[in-house]
């Protein structure tokens, strides 16, 4: 891939802790294809930079890099990061699969993690995976009508890419963010259990438990905050459903 | 996900009952009642005894500790409660006119910010003490000088021998026969267990603040009562719990008498510790007590006292860990010094290996060797901004290109320490015949460490830098290289600061570098200026103590007097900077980008300030950054900021300070302090009580950079 291809970067974020091991550096690539009712990223959104419009004035979310421009800022932080790495995160960053695959070809001795709804065209996902050493690969509902509904997007595309993951042999966990009454209920837990169960290498399950902050970048993105389920009910952390089948699973 | 980090955290011990207790009524204030009014008169019998200044520092200490009352609450098993509230004069206004003839004094003229050897007084005893001292009077003979020092010496000696015979009589007579018996042991003799030691260190110490001396140190704690510990440990006398439960008491001490201490503001008072690091021998000093200090500083969270935790990228990531636990809370401490970058640093300036490796922290930051040291290590600032100002005003008037303007900020910088070394010149220091009971071979050769130690260099800030460095850097983009910004135009916005000259004050802000976002430009800029203060500073020659003068990164309050002005203050303030600070706004304080720049994060502002070149300047001053509480959220940060701490050690950066903090609480204080009163924040070298801070620091730590957010 050129080093001239762009990208459009919502934010660059030093020590982030939850993507992944050690250190990191995380990337987050503007622009995804799903609608999760819960996403608490709406900048994330639009592929283009936009305007957000805050309490303390406005600021334009998104800047466009070249590719060699951004392996070069997270080159450059390779001596700091080696207990840890870089992360790319979204938005979808697939959805600049060949801007990411450009960056990720010119990064020097750095961990790389990519984390993925995984709804991605499957030839643009193998190319990227092949690229790092981790995947965070998100599951949030196993039943295809309750994916389409709650993420606007089918289950199908997601659910081969995972199976494709775990026959490379590439090192990845499952991530399921827990929201209340949405993705943590009994039923779906057992099914994302009992799937990973079957997978190659039996991955890890992470639940990422439903972050009360996630409306509070809308108003800024120009959007009405509305989810339609009762975000003040606890989510439930069970780990249950997977430590009844033998599955690896912890909360964060 | 909150349960689970309150079950994690609930997993963490506090405070026994009994500790809780302790604490609740020293933040009541309900030992106060045993404070006395009345003011004790030294000055009289000085006179009358026609005593020179070393017998009446030393009458003094006497005197005081005479005063004192006996205070032994039922649950205390460490005592000391100071109730003598004011500390007398030894001379009238006029003579002290007439005995400096010229010279001044450091501050409010007492020696302070300086170390005892604590381990030497604890491994020796003050019967070993006076014994030195009797036995080099015996070979002076005839040298009066030193007979009239060691005499005051003794003198102390006796004074603080007595006080812990009235204590050890009291707890006696109060059926505290357990109480009496360490009482009895310290501090007369060599400590033969931990609760002796730190009752010996415990005494010894809150008599400096009795003393008149103020900001004193406590150096390497765990080094100086590991032995003890281990000794009671391996006999079986001392259970692990029980040991941590008297370190917490020691800790809660040093909280007692602190509204009586002078400094800035409650909590500015310099009791500092160090924990951790190389031993004088080359060898790993990391011991049990490092963790142990930094649990108890966490359980206690009180002000005092000040924990350094010194760090290389080898050290063991579960002891980063604990002292991140202790950051969590929000304290500012620890403060982490790294060893890889301070011990060269210190070596290069002088100091022998050994005693290198054997550094502590002054009140605030600043590297001194416990014991060997009678440094003052503030004796001023230079303002960075100040030089960057004048050279640009100076250089664009007279049409120069930026070289040269960047040589005249540098000339600045060098007659900014001229102007320094020469006032610090006239600084006399005042005996102190106990402080000196506490040093190095004071007693051994019979002379007062006022006349001199091991080390006698003088400390300068260099404050203020991240500005002086931006502004130099929007000087260059803007107006010698690009051409957006007319320098006449530009002189003329900030005389106006900046009234009228939104646009030009815009692209001063968002259109040039800036310092903390690895930018080459800018922090080479923040590089250069610490380069010709430390060429200054190695030119300014002998301070007059066979010393030099040390440069360093810290600001201490000249963030807010370089930036306001401040009564007496010698060094110059500067109005709006060419880098888009309006007047009067606060610099930052020490190292950290300057306020409201957009700066990428944590790991950026690391390898900034990893640029600098710290064998050059190793008087110390913290890269200074802010966590969001919310950071910690997730059950990962505590291990994530450990390898931060060691991403810290490898980054070449000296030392740093990170605080912890909650915008909202923050505000929901200045609005409620009654809800708030034991929030405690870092301000600069100190943490104090928030609502107790004037609103101008509130509102200055309200706005620095907070990552993690």
């Amino acid at each position: 891939m050129p080093a001239s291809v762009t990208g459009v970067v919502f934010d660059i974020r030093e020590l982030t802790i939850h993507d992944g091991p050690g250190l990191r550096t995380t990337v987050f690539l503007k622009g995804c294809p799903l609608r999760c009712a819960w996403c608490h990223n709406p900048e994330g959104w639009s592929s283009e930079p936009q305007v957000l419009r805050g309490p303390n004035g406005d600021r334009v979310a998104g800047r466009s890099y070249r590719a060699d421009e951004l392996a070069t800022i997270l080159n450059r932080q390779a001596p700091l990061l080696a207990d840890g790495g870089v992360s790319f995160s979204g938005g979808e960053p697939l959805r600049q699969a060949a801007f990411l695959e450009a960056v990720l070809e010119r990064l020097e001795g750095l961990h790389v993690v990519l984390g993925t709804t995984g709804f991605a065209p499957m030839e643009d996902f193998l190319r990227v995976v092949r690229r790092c050493d981790f995947v965070l690969f998100d599951v949030k509902l196993m039943d295809p009508e309750a994916h389409r509904r709650w993420t606007g997007v089918d289950n199908r595309l997601i659910l081969d890419n995972l199976a494709r993951l775990a026959d490379l042999g590439s090192a990845y966990l499952i991530r399921v963010p827990l929201v209340p009454g949405v993705t943590d209920t009994e039923a779906n837990l057992r099914a994302i259990a009992r799937h990973a169960r079957e997978l190659p290498g039996r991955p890890q399950v992470e639940l990422l438990p439903y972050n009360r902050a996630a409306g509070g970048k809308y108003a800024a993105c120009g959007l009405e905050w509305r989810p339609e389920y009762d975000e003040t009910v606890p989510c439930r952390t069970d780990l249950t459903p997977f430590h009844e089948l033998q599955v690896d699973a912890r909360v964060l | 996900m909150n349960a689970i980090l309150e079950q994690r955290q609930a997993a963490l011990p506090e405070l026994s009952p009994r500790l809780a207790e302790m604490k609740r009524r020293i933040r009541a204030g309900e030992h106060h009642r045993f404070r006395s009014t009345d003011a004790v008169d030294v000055l009289a019998e000085c006179e009358r005894e026609n005593l020179d200044w070393t017998r009446r520092a030393a009458r003094l200490t006497r005197r005081l500790c005479e005063a004192q009352t006996v205070v032994i609450e039922p649950d205390e098993r460490i005592v000391f409660t100071r109730t003598v509230k004011q500390i007398p004069p030894l001379y009238r206004p006029e003579q002290l006119d007439g005995l400096l003839a010229g010279r001044t004094f450091h501050e409010l003229g007492p020696i302070n910010n300086i170390c005892a050897d604590w381990g030497m007084v604890l491994g020796q005893g003050l019967l070993a003490r006076r014994a030195a001292a009797l036995a080099t009077r015996a070979r002076l003979a005839g040298d009066g000088e030193a007979e009239t020092f060691l005499d005051a010496a003794v003198e102390t000696i006796d004074a603080v021998l007595e006080l812990a015979r009235r204590y050890a009589a009291a707890a006696r007579a109060d059926g505290r026969d357990d109480l009496a018996e360490v009482l009895q042991r310290a501090p007369a003799h060599p400590a033969e267990s931990f609760q002796q030691a730190l009752q010996s260190l415990r005494l010894c110490h809150a008599v400096l603040w009795l003393s008149g001396h103020y900001h004193c140190g406590l150096g390497r704690l765990d080094q100086y009562l590991w032995p003890y510990l281990k000794a009671d440990l391996a006999e079986g006398r001392l259970a692990p719990e029980e040991a941590q439960e008297l370190l917490e008491e020691f800790f809660i001490s040093l909280n007692k008498d602190s509204d009586l201490y002078p400094g800035i503001q409650q909590g500015d008072n310099g009791q500092s510790l160090m924990l951790g690091g190389t031993r004088r021998d080359g060898g790993d000093g990391v011991n049990p007590l490092t963790a142990m200090a930094l649990e108890a500083g966490r359980k206690v969270a009180l002000i005092d006292p000040k924990i350094n935790l010194r760090v290389t990228r080898d050290t063991d990531l579960a002891l980063l860990a604990n002292g991140v636990q202790l950051t969590r809370i929000g304290l500012g401490f620890p403060q982490w010094c790294n060893d890889e970058v301070v011990i060269p640093g210190l070596a290069a300036a002088g100091y022998d290996l050994e005693d290198a490796r054997d550094y502590t922290v002054a009140a605030c930051w600043e590297f001194i060797i416990p014991g060997k040291g009678m440094e003052v290590v503030n004796i001023g600032a230079v303002s960075m901004p100040a030089a960057a100002d004048r050279a640009i005003r100076a250089g664009l008037q007279a049409g120069e290109g930026f070289d040269r303007i960047l040589e005249r900020a540098g000339a600045d910088l060098a007659e900014q320490v001229r102007e320094l070394a020469e006032t610090s010149r006239k600084l006399l220091l005042p005996p102190a015949p106990w402080y000196s009971v506490l040093m190095d071979g004071c007693l051994e050769r019979g002379q007062d460490l006022c006349h001199g130690l091991k080390y006698n260099n003088f400390g300068i800030h260099g404050a203020g830098s991240a500005n002086a460095a931006d502004a130099l850097a929007a000087v260059r983009a803007l107006v010698c290289d690009q051409r957006r910004i007319e320098p006449t135009r530009l002189i003329q916005a900030l005389d106006a600061d900046f009234q009228g000259y939104d646009a030009l004050r815009s692209e001063l802000c968002d259109g040039a570098p800036k310092v903390g976002n690895h930018d080459d430009g800018a922090d080479g800029l923040l590089a250069y200026l610490f380069d010709r203060f430390a060429d200054a500073c190695a030119d300014a020659g002998d301070n007059g103590r066979g010393g030099g003068y040390r440069p360093g990164t810290g600001s201490a309050m000249y963030y807010v007097w370089l930036a306001r002005g401040h009564e007496g203050m010698r060094e110059p303030t500067v109005g709006a900077t060419a880098d888009g600070r309006h007047k009067g706004v606060f610099f930052s304080s020490s190292l950290a980008p300057s306020p409201d720049v957009q700066v990428r994060g944590p790991l950026s502002v690391l390898q900034s300030f990893g640029k600098l070149d710290y064998r050059r300047i190793c008087n110390g001053g913290p890269l200074t950054m802010e966590l969001a509480d919310s950071l910690f959220r997730g059950m990962e940060a505590v291990g994530k900021v450990a390898l931060f701490i060691r991403a810290f050690a490898r980054s070449g950066c000296q030392q740093m300070q990170l605080n912890t903090l909650n915008l909202d609480t923050l505000r929901d204080a200045q609005q409620h302090p009654e809800r708030h009163r034991n929030l405690v924040v870092r301000v600069w070298g100190w943490s104090g009580y928030f609502c107790e801070l004037d609103e101008s620091y509130q509102n200055q730590i309200i706005g620095r950079h907070i990552y993690g957010a």
